[in-house]
């Protein structure tokens, strides 16, 4: 009855919420595995052992299909459909491995790379960079262009902040304060390159209706939004 | 670099805030504590915090904690620092000097809901099988005392009869006299879920909380009925369902005692309880009542969830039983999504009220007067018990005053600061001869003790906590204890230097003596929740793994039938005037925790530096207050000085305000009326008088005897 509450786990992040409902059968990189329908196929390849890397899903939040990094292949499927808002059908087969998608996955992971902290890509330990370590990628190939890297931090809330430049406008931050909390209080304002997270009215967060209950801290992949008693002696870029 | 460290370690427990009781893993890197996650885990809370418990921590390393234990012989002269074996038997020689020369009974113990079942149960083993006598009370007192009263008398059990997830299967919430999104964060958010997805939301209460209106959570239908009318307007609603013939009369003949259905449906039925009647005394339109009972009835699932808004009245008792003759009425009992539950203020009340912090009761509500009860707990602890209730801490002031109580121990608490119509408080701790306090902080009760013992926070000990969902979760040690103790460690040394052996290798042994006297804990162990991670009471043979939804075969009372209790409406003495034409009532922040020992200490102050006075602005405009304006704040009792907040969330006639902070002394202004049943204060219901002042922070007293006052 509250399996999407009850059925968490701390030590396995299945990226989208468990469901109830009859037990269908996939094939996940050759190993079958019991699921309820409902369930998507990157909760299933959690539950058969064949993590698909993702950063905009976790368990806690209902899909939303925006990072692409976790595209599979399908039997019988044209195309490389994003694992989080696919649903299970009985007797899908799925491959999560596959050069192609290796090659996918690198592309989208180099573009986020190439508009974060240069210094920061070692050394880190966020969902971001252990994605980065489970896909293999270390640098990417752009020149400098356009980017966040000088926007300011806001440091306006006594425990936490959030740096801009590590921001990959996932959207898990806005749908955390909304699903979680039901505050309300995110949203990704402007568009396109110019989308940014912006708490109330595009004001710091310690003025805006945010109760800082740290929903969206915890929920961040790449440690954007951060606690500040992570940090000895202040936070400081570069 | 701006990269974050990295924790090296990570403990699970229990947030030690509310009652919700969500569990965190408190991480630390080279032994300090460095973050709280939320435990995705914790069955009450399912990986979600608020800000108290996520971030407001740092309180337990504060420069404040006293770290050493402090003795003196008079409260005039300064604290002297001491060795643990000093003070311990400085604090038994002088309960041992008190009982020698003024008897067994004169002195007595105050233990807290911030403290854990074991240490809780201990406080209370000192009292009954060390002092001998019953004097044991808790500030549950203060609080859901009327819960335990008014929910046994109608269910049998003073306990939420669910379990929080049951809210996600409510078709209809009604929250009265709480306020869940800033006291009960977690559970808040949890309640919004269930609007969003659909369930309607009535609200009873004075004030236009957040919980009435916020981002895609409104109200149905909200009652912001005038403080002190909460009977006539839950009977008024009862008088709906009576009337319209909306109740459940399969549920009532099946599971409820018939004879006392009828003698209640006489009461509520009768014509002064009439919406038209009444609506007009609570300042209600009574097309809202009506309303209320055709939503409430009609249900499928009807769940009520309520706070001390219901409990702190002078007719507290009688407001839970209304509750909990609704529910009985319309059949809400006995499965998911329906129930009848209080919202705890602290941590571990559930914990305070099942294991026997009470003059009259040991653990499970049984009575010391009850020879075979008695005889189980004597042959435990090996002497022979009292059998005469002890004194309430309210009593235990007054014997003070009379000179018959001399001697106090208290754990976890701040009376001077919590408890009502301070100068009396204060007056009677003036008069004892050793009062022993154990706490984090020097506080305001602290200016009149004798023996400070520095505790531990529950950070620094092992124990459990039960939420007040019943659930009982571990309370696990992630730092050593600041000044060498953990504070059942503290009772167990006091104990034996009274002359009682007591010994315990772990907080667990507690547990299980807990287990082996108290039918509902029977099953708990530190083993079982090791297994499991917490456990709903009841938990015994019939229920290894605990009880979530209670009262689905039969109620927990002699004959196995819900009762229906007759609530007949007293208006309470305390009332405005041409001299105090106003009501104030009081209430809690997000950011802040109770009197905030803890919370102050924290960056969470930003949040809320100061209580304030919330005013309507038409009241404001009549007396010429603008925003921001200090304001003198006299009632009856006292009068102390607070900054003007204009604001539409109160009525015009009520005014509001937080007790969060010691220096704003909202309790010199509170009322020496309690519950008629259990002396639970009259915090939410005092008539005053609101001026514009210049700029100060005196509080003064101007204290008047009610009579004088009445007449």
């Amino acid at each position: 009855m509250w399996a999407e509450l009850r059925d968490l786990r701390d030590n396995i992040d299945l990226g989208t919420p468990p469901r109830e409902g009859v037990e269908v059968t996939v094939t996940i990189d050759g190993v079958p595995v019991q699921v309820p329908s409902g369930s998507s196929v990157m909760l299933a390849a959690a539950k058969a052992g064949k993590s698909v890397p993702k950063l905009c899903a976790t368990d806690t939040l209902e899909p939303f299909g925006s990072c692409r990094v976790c595209l599979v292949e399908i039997e019988g499927r044209r195309g490389f459909p994003a694992s989080c808002t696919t649903l299970v059908e009985d007797g899908m087969t799925v491959a999560t491995q596959s050069e192609k998608l290796q090659k996918l996955r690198k592309a989208v992971l180099e573009l986020y790379l190439s508009d974060f902290p240069e210094q920061d890509i070692e050394g880190g330990w966020s969902e971001f960079h252990q994605v980065l370590q489970q896909c293999g990628v270390t640098t990417h190939p752009y020149p400098r262009g356009a980017n966040h890297q000088d926007a300011p931090i806001d440091e306006s809330n006594p425990y936490f902040l959030f740096d801009p430049a590590k921001c990959i406008v996932c959207s898990r931050c806005v749908r955390a304060c909304e699903e979680i909390q039901g505050t309300f209080a995110l949203t990704i304002a402007g568009r396109g390159f110019e989308s940014q997270v912006a708490a109330g009215q595009n004001q710091p967060f310690f003025e805006s209706e945010c109760v800082s209950c740290g929903a969206c801290v915890q929920t961040c992949p790449t440690q954007a939004l951060v606690e500040k008693s992570l940090f000895e002696g202040g936070y400081h870029r570069g | 670099m701006a990269n974050p460290i990295k924790p090296d370690r990570s403990v699970v427990t229990t947030c030690a805030y509310c009652g919700v009781g969500c569990s965190f893993k408190a991480e630390t890197y080279q032994g300090r504590i460095v973050r709280m996650i939320p435990w995705k885990e914790g069955k009450a809370n399912h990986g979600h915090s608020c800000v108290k418990g996520r971030f407001a921590y740092d309180y337990y390393n504060h420069p404040d904690r006293i770290r050493t234990p402090l003795i003196r012989k008079s409260i005039n002269d300064p604290w002297r620092e001491v060795s643990w074996d000093e003070a311990i038997n400085y604090a038994a020689s002088e309960f041992k000097r008190i009982q020698a020369e003024h008897g067994k009974k004169s002195i007595g113990a105050v233990s807290s809901s911030r403290c854990t079942n074991e240490e809780i149960f201990l406080v209370q083993k000192f009292a009954r099988a060390v002092m001998g006598n019953n004097n044991i009370d808790n500030c549950a007192r203060i609080c859901h005392s009327p819960t335990q009263f008014g929910m046994s008398a109608t269910v049998g059990w003073g306990a939420a009869s669910q379990h929080f997830d049951s809210i996600l299967q409510a078709d209809v919430i009604m929250v009265v006299g709480s306020n869940p999104t800033e006291g009960h964060p977690v559970f808040g958010s949890l309640m919004k879920r269930r609007i969003r997805q659909g369930a309607k939301l009535i609200v009873i209460d004075p004030r236009h909380t957040e919980t009435v209106e916020s981002a895609h959570c409104n109200a149905t239908v909200h009652l912001a009925l005038r403080p002190g009318t909460n009977v006539a307007v839950l009977n008024s609603i009862a008088h709906v369902i009576v009337r319209e013939k909306l109740y459940n009369e399969t549920f009532v003949r099946e599971r409820c005692e018939w004879d006392e259905f009828e003698l209640w449906t006489n009461l509520v039925g009768s014509d002064r309880y009439a919406p038209e009647i009444v609506g007009p005394q609570a300042d209600i339109d009574p097309e809202l009542i009506r309303q209320v009972a055709h939503l409430y009835a009609a249900g499928p699932n009807s769940a009520i969830y309520y706070g001390l808004g219901v409990t702190e009245h002078s007719q507290g008792s009688t407001g839970v039983m209304c509750l909990g003759n609704l529910a009985l009425a319309c059949g809400m009992f006995g499965r998911e999504g329906v129930g009848v539950n209080p919202m705890r203020g602290q941590g571990n009340v559930q914990g305070g009220s099942c294991l026997g912090s009470w003059p009259h009761v040991f653990s499970g509500y049984r009575f010391v007067t009850d020879a075979e009860v008695r005889s189980s707990f004597e042959q435990e602890w090996g002497v022979p018990l009292d059998d005469e209730p002890g004194l309430r801490l309210p009593n235990m002031f007054d014997a003070a005053l009379t000179g018959h109580f001399r001697g106090m121990y208290i754990m976890g608490e701040d009376p001077v600061q919590s408890d009502p119509n301070q100068h009396h408080v204060i007056a009677a701790m003036k008069s004892m001869e050793c009062v022993v306090l154990q706490d984090l902080f020097l506080n305001e009760t602290s200016k009149y003790a004798h023996v400070f013992l520095p505790g531990s926070s529950s950070l620094e000990k092992e124990g459990s906590f039960t939420s007040a969902e019943r659930r009982v979760n571990r309370v696990r040690k992630v730092v050593e204890p600041l000044a060498g103790y953990q504070d059942w460690e503290i009772v167990v040394k006091l104990m034996n230097a009274m002359g009682y052996p007591a010994h315990y290798n772990h907080a667990g042994e507690i547990l299980d003596e807990i287990a082996r006297l108290s039918p509902a804990y029977k099953g708990m162990s530190f083993d079982l929740l090791e297994r499991i991670g917490s456990a709903q009471w009841p938990c015994d043979e019939n229920a290894p793994e605990g009880t979530e939804v209670l009262h689905t075969v039969k109620f927990p009372r002699a004959n196995g039938r819900g009762t229906f209790m007759l609530t007949e409406f007293v208006p309470t003495a305390e009332r405005t005037s041409d001299r105090y034409p106003l009501l104030l009532t009081t209430g809690r922040i997000l950011s802040q925790y109770n009197v905030g020992t803890q919370t102050r200490r924290t960056a969470n102050s930003l949040w809320h530096p100061e209580d304030v006075l919330e005013i309507n602005p038409e009241d404001a405009h009549v007396r010429g207050i603008k925003d921001g304006d200090w304001l003198t704040i006299s009632s009856r009792f006292g009068s102390t000085r607070l900054k003007a907040k204009l604001s539409q969330r109160v009525n015009p006639g009520i005014v509001y305000t937080t007790f969060h902070h010691a220096k704003s002394k909202a309790n010199v202004l509170t009322s020496d009326l309690s519950d008629w049943a259990t002396n639970c204060p009259e915090y939410k219901v005092t008539a005053v008088e609101v001026v514009k002042t210049a700029t100060g922070t005196v509080s003064t007293h101007q204290h008047e005897t009610f009579e004088e006052a009445a007449a």
